[in-house]
């Protein structure tokens, strides 16, 4: 539409007066001309542009007319003619951003004239137009009539709009159950009939009704997926022409690719087998390109497929033969094809049954599998990707495996090379396998002294130290950060070395600086924090060890500015340390803007208001950038270029854009921007936009809704094995983003937007009773429903696991507050009060006392931090400043719902003088009780900000952190690993300035916090 | 290590390995949906084995507005190479080359006369690759850059149009050897 929402051009048959009022936008003359021309020329055409000239003025009546008229034409079932049509659509346009739906209004206006007119050009406008505002029906019911209208010629995409409408109408929510199995029934049928057609023709011509082009061959498998049978789908993926393999011979792969996917989720391993297979032959014969499927995964489902048919030694055997025959083409191949030639045979290996690579029942632990991993990193080692090409394999091996791998195959790869450089990048690697095994449970047996029983802390013995240990074994990371060290050392003292590094895949350093930094992390007893908040950071590790891992790789991170994993690393590290100011300057640099932002911003700004509200109070909105990428990318309501992708013919691309756009609309990214944002307002005494259920991007967004997490952790430095949680679950301040935690949050602000809300000063509606009544109404529904939706979510088998115990607090006493409100606002003043209103404020009570304690007593409890006075005792809650926003949060929550209660008692007094409308008098009380308490809260987080505030006036701080890290003048030295540490980074004197960054960080996030409001 | 597989919005989630690294350009959704609604084919991309994404090109086939057919600097039909990145832990193994091959298939299939691109002329390492590959300087593009990527004292840079013939241009009429000796503006590329 050449105007979308410009003002459209009227008819040319229109008079020049008219015209140019029109255009000149002088409404009251354009009223008056049209309705004299209506009148004379008797053409219902003056009577739209007279209402549509009414709509542009203030009143409200003159402003819905236009609405009526619309109803109008679509109950008579009229069809109005297209000018008038796009009249309409450009005076309705403002309503859709409301209540009013498209498909209720001009959709089906648009799809009675297309009906009407098929063979016209504005018809295929009416589809677009439609699906500009996601209207389904009347999108599908205009490609009905195209399809019909060019039958059988050689625009074949009339056909497949057609379709595509149909399948996506009937798997959208726009489409009523009632004909929900219809339409699923009529875009299979479609589809299969040109199937057939395609099956049983010699040739097929563009004007038959077949499936020609591979967008077509797919859509019909994407739509048999979905609404047929495995059955159908199998027999048709096995068929002479439409089959995956007759497809890849035409150079089609993607039919191959999403088949085998659909096959591997019904577990057809059989099909899957013989697919690959043929597939493989097909390039070694010349069918296909030799490489065209020569891809790690199709090697893979091979291989596992293989294994897991009926005669899975003769089918292995198989797999070898094919990939023996590709090995011996291997010179012909591209470097990365001949890498995943390497790892097929590694993976085929790794599949084969235990008696087929060892038959001899060989103990030594040379089996064929460690010799593969062998030959693979002779080849590969010296590679960026080397040690992630094979940790999941080193894994996977058994004990004596894993000890001929690391004391005689790695030792020796480079016996004879005289080439210090490669030898460092091995040494770098052996260090990264190290640590690796420490996460593998096979190092470990158990303790024969250790007797069932209280649970112990060391309650195996590791095979490699053969010292008591847990997992991971505490001995082995302390050698491995020595050898470590000195390795480093090694290379920071080598002038050739340093010279040779630009020439490497990779610093050598960074390899080594993450294996210390993570031992050093694993060894401080980090673990990945879950609900235990009782736990404080300082009370959960052992601070020096824990600093001395941050440190080290900021130190690390002055070598290699440009390693994205190591700053993520350490931005990670920073906000959980309680450094937010210095994690943002840290996060900058990455310069994560436009489309990766749904992925890549919760690593910094999930809980970010929490943690430092301070934050906000830059220059440019914190949240700006994420928030213009949703505005911009869902201001529409239909997905991002479908239309482009409907004029291509790219149908499976039109199904993966609806199905992305529909998970971008649930993002739980989106939800976090919009809640963070919200808090850190709120914080700073701010007033939010609009209500969060009334946001544009939360129109769709209700109880039902499952929230999307895509969160993307794929640039984390991983030197876990699978046996273990991954780095990032280590380092985050808790659950990561989910749908859980989503609605929870987007439930709370609806209570609290309840709870806030002010109606306009200039307000007064005349019938006062009529709207009390009402807005009691509203009140109490909202409370009911948010109350057992909070309840709902709350008790969801996975929640528990998906919240802090700070969030969980909050959460539940929310929960709780709602019940409570409905409760005490719908017991009349004569009734007793159920008793049901004392067990929901003791729980309150109980809940928020031990969240309080829980917190508040980190100050005085002695932490390894704070016992030897290294830090002030409130500061060892530093790295809990999440929870202590929520303490303000549901303090604030508290306060904010007494007084809604008192405020509503007052309101009735002041409405009904006779006193029998109000709270009850008990209620009253209680909820004074509740005030209190919150009041009190709110007062301790006060005096808890300022005591950090002082805390950190206080000189001597460098001191006192250095000391941490390295220990005071008495204990310098003494450690082993401390030594190391101080050998790599510099000792005390090079830490200084980092120590002064850490402080200075912290007394930022403070003096944030100092200015937060507390009611 | 890697796959090769046409483009989906999924990967979008995926992309940090390239485009984390700083030469690696973030677009808007638009104009990445763009390609994938316009020409699915020509946007391809390799994933590890985690389903990260460690490359991507991305490319379209245009023709220039028939406005401009009698003008010397019209373009035929054609394929053009909009994007194509690596990540730094895939480099060296040839998956650039391998995706620049796959969107070579699909011009030749879509009967594209030539693949074209532009490139700085001082990315010496890209346009030795793409020689490498059979492309030849097909004309300078004075000042096609905003901002001069090696000489902060420059507010420009000149870019390359590097053309290889596809199957179809068998006289090799799309194509020239003296690439270098032909200057135009900006305003004569559309």
């Amino acid at each position: 539409m050449s105007y979308r929402y410009g003002r459209p051009a009227l008819k040319s048959s229109v008079d020049v007066q008219l015209q140019t009022a029109f255009s000149d936008g002088n409404w009251s003359t354009v009223i008056r001309l049209a309705a004299k021309r209506a009148a004379t020329l008797k053409d219902p055409y003056y009577e739209a542009i007279r209402m549509c000239a009414e709509s542009q003025l203030d009143g409200t009546a003159e402003k819905c007319a236009v609405l009526a008229a619309v109803d109008d034409l679509v109950k008579t079932k009229k069809t109005a003619d297209i000018d008038t049509v796009e009249l309409y659509e450009w005076a309705c346009r403002d309503f859709f951003a409301f209540d009013v739906e498209y498909a209720d209004t001009l959709g089906p206006l648009r799809a009675r004239w297309a009906k009407a007119n098929p063979g016209s050009p504005l018809a295929l406008q009416c589809l677009q137009a439609c699906l500009d505002k996601w209207d389904l029906v009347s999108a599908q019911q205009i490609a009905t009539s195209l399809d019909k209208a060019y039958a059988n010629t050689a625009d074949r995409r009339y056909m497949f709009w057609n379709i595509t409408l149909t399948f996506l109408l009937s798997i959208s929510p726009q489409c009523t159950d009632a004909s929900r199995k219809v339409y699923s029934l009529l875009a299979i049928r479609q589809l299969e009939r040109a199937a057939d057609l395609t099956e049983n023709s010699a040739k097929l011509e563009p004007t038959d009704r077949g499936l020609l082009t591979e967008e077509e061959v797919c859509l019909y498998y994407r739509v048999l997926h979905s609404h047929g049978t495995k059955e159908e789908f199998v027999s048709r993926l096995k068929s002479p022409k439409l089959g995956a393999i007759s497809q890849l011979k035409e150079g089609r792969k993607l039919l191959f690719c999403e088949g085998l996917d659909a096959l591997e989720t019904w577990g057809e391993w059989e099909l899957i087998y013989n697919l690959c297979r043929e597939a493989l032959t097909l390039g070694l014969e010349g069918g296909t390109s030799p490489f065209f499927v020569c891809d790690l995964q199709i090697w893979r489902k091979l291989a596992s497929a293989a294994s897991k048919v009926p005669d899975s030694d003769s089918s292995l055997g198989e797999v070898q033969a094919v990939l023996k025959r590709y090995i011996e083409m291997k010179d012909t191949a591209s470097a990365m094809y001949k890498k995943n030639l390497s790892l097929a045979l590694l993976e085929t290996t790794f599949r084969l049954p235990a008696t087929a690579l060892n038959p001899n029942h060989d103990s030594t632990g040379l089996s064929p599998r460690v010799v593969q991993i062998g030959l693979f990193l002779d080849q590969y080692f010296e590679r960026l990707s080397a040690f992630d090409d094979v940790k999941g394999y080193v894994a996977e091996l058994g004990f004596d495996e894993v000890k001929r791998l690391m004391e005689d195959v790695l030792p020796k790869m480079l016996d004879e090379d005289a080439d210090t450089a490669r030898k460092t990048v091995l040494n770098a690697l052996e260090c990264r396998l190290r640590y690796l095994l420490t996460t593998c449970p096979q190092t470990l047996s158990p303790q024969p002294s250790v007797v069932d029983g209280p649970t112990q802390d060391k309650p195996f013995q590791c095979r490699l130290c053969t010292n008591p240990a847990s997992l991971p074994c505490e001995s082995c990371l302390r050698k491995l950060i020595v050898d470590a060290s000195n390795a480093y050392k090694q290379i920071s003292g080598d002038k050739a070395l340093l010279d040779a590094i630009p020439r490497l895949d990779k610093d050598p350093r960074l390899d080594l600086a993450l294996v210390l930094g993570t031992s050093l992390l694993k060894l401080s007893g980090l673990r990945p924090r879950t609900t235990d908040v009782g736990h404080s950071l300082w009370q959960a590790v052992e601070p020096g060890l824990f600093l001395q891992a941050v440190l080290l790789l900021d130190a690390q991170l002055k070598e290699t500015p440009g390693d994205t994993e190591l700053r993520l690393l350490l931005v990670q590290l920073y906000l959980l340390l309680g450094c937010a100011s210095y994690a943002h300057q840290l996060w900058t640099p990455l310069d994560v803007k436009r489309t990766i932002q749904d992925a890549l911003s919760p690593l910094f700004f999930d809980r970010i208001s929490t943690l430092s509200p301070g934050l906000f109070h830059g220059s440019r909105p914190l949240m700006e950038p994420l928030r213009s990428f949703y505005n911009h990318n869902l201001g529409d309501k239909s997905p991002v270029r479908i239309w482009d992708a409907f004029l291509a013919g790219s149908y499976t691309s039109i199904l993966d854009m609806t199905k992305h756009d529909g998970n971008l609309r649930r993002s739980c990214t989106l939800m976090m921007a919009l809640v963070e944002d919200r808090r850190a307002i709120r914080c700073y005494g701010g007033k939010v936009d609009c209500e969060i259920e009334e946001h544009p991007l939360t129109e769709n967004i209700d109880d039902d809704t499952t929230m999307v997490n895509k969160t993307d952790y794929g640039p984390f430095p991983n030197l876990e094995s699978f046996h273990g949680p991954p780095i990032h679950e280590y380092l985050r301040l808790g659950p990561g983003l989910s749908n859980e935690r989503s609605h929870l949050a987007f439930l709370s602000e609806q209570y609290l937007d309840l709870l806030l809300y002010k109606p306009p000063k200039d307000y007064k509606p005349s019938k006062q009773t009529e709207v009390a009544l009402r807005d009691r109404e509203y009140t109490l529904e909202t409370l009911s429903r948010l109350s057992s939706s909070l309840t709902d979510f709350l008790h969801q088998p996975a929640t528990p696991s998906r919240l802090t115990a700070s969030e969980t607090t909050y959460y539940t006493v929310l929960s709780l507050l709602s019940a409570t409100l409905l409760i005490a606002l719908s017991t009349p003043r004569s009734d007793a009060v159920p008793k049901t209103l004392s067990l929901l404020t003791g729980s309150i009570k109980s809940a928020f006392a031990s969240l309080r304690t829980d917190f508040f007593s980190l100050s005085t409890s002695s932490t390894s931090a704070t016992k030897n006075k290294s830090l002030p005792g409130a500061c060892a809650t530093f790295t809990e400043m999440p929870t202590l926003s929520a303490i303000r949060d549901t303090a604030l929550a508290i306060k904010h719902s007494a007084a809604f209660v008192l405020a509503c008692h007052d309101k009735e007094l002041a409405r009904d003088r006779s006193g029998r409308s109000g709270v009850h008098r008990d209620v009253l009380a209680e909820m004074r009780v509740l005030d209190l308490t919150a009041g009190k809260a709110l007062a301790e987080v006060k005096g808890h900000v300022l005591r950090l505030k002082e805390a950190l006036g206080e000189g001597g701080w460098l001191d006192r952190v250095l000391d941490l890290v390295f220990g005071g003048e008495e204990e310098e030295g003494d450690d082993e690993v401390t030594r190391a540490v101080e050998e790599v980074v510099g000792g005390r004197g090079a830490a200084e300035e980092w120590a002064g960054r850490v402080v200075e960080s912290w007394r930022e996030g403070v003096k944030g916090w100092g200015m937060v409001r507390m009611e | 290590m890697a796959n090769f597989r046409r483009f989906r919005p999924d990967d979008l989630n995926k992309l940090s390995k390239c485009n984390l690294d700083p030469f690696t350009e973030t677009y808007e959704l638009g104009f990445y949906l763009q390609y994938y609604a316009k020409w699915p084919a020509l946007f391809q991309v390799a994933e590890d084995q985690h389903g990260n994404i460690i490359g991507y090109i991305m490319g379209k086939l245009e023709s220039s507005p028939d406005v401009y057919r009698f003008s010397e600097h019209y373009l035929p039909w054609h394929a053009h190479i909009t994007a194509v990145t690596v990540a730094p832990e895939a480099r060296r193994l040839g998956i650039g080359k391998l995706l620049t091959e796959q969107l070579e298939v699909a011009a030749d299939a879509n009967d594209a006369w030539f693949v074209d691109l532009f490139v700085r002329v001082t990315n010496h390492k890209a346009i030795t690759f793409y020689k490498n590959m059979g492309y030849s300087v097909f004309r300078v593009v004075k000042d096609y850059y905003g901002e001069h990527s090696t000489d902060p004292s420059l507010s420009s840079e000149d870019a390359y149009d590097m053309r290889k013939p596809m199957k179809r241009d068998v006289k090799r009429e799309h194509v020239r050897d003296d690439g270098e000796k032909h200057e135009v503006d900006p305003s004569d590329v559309w």
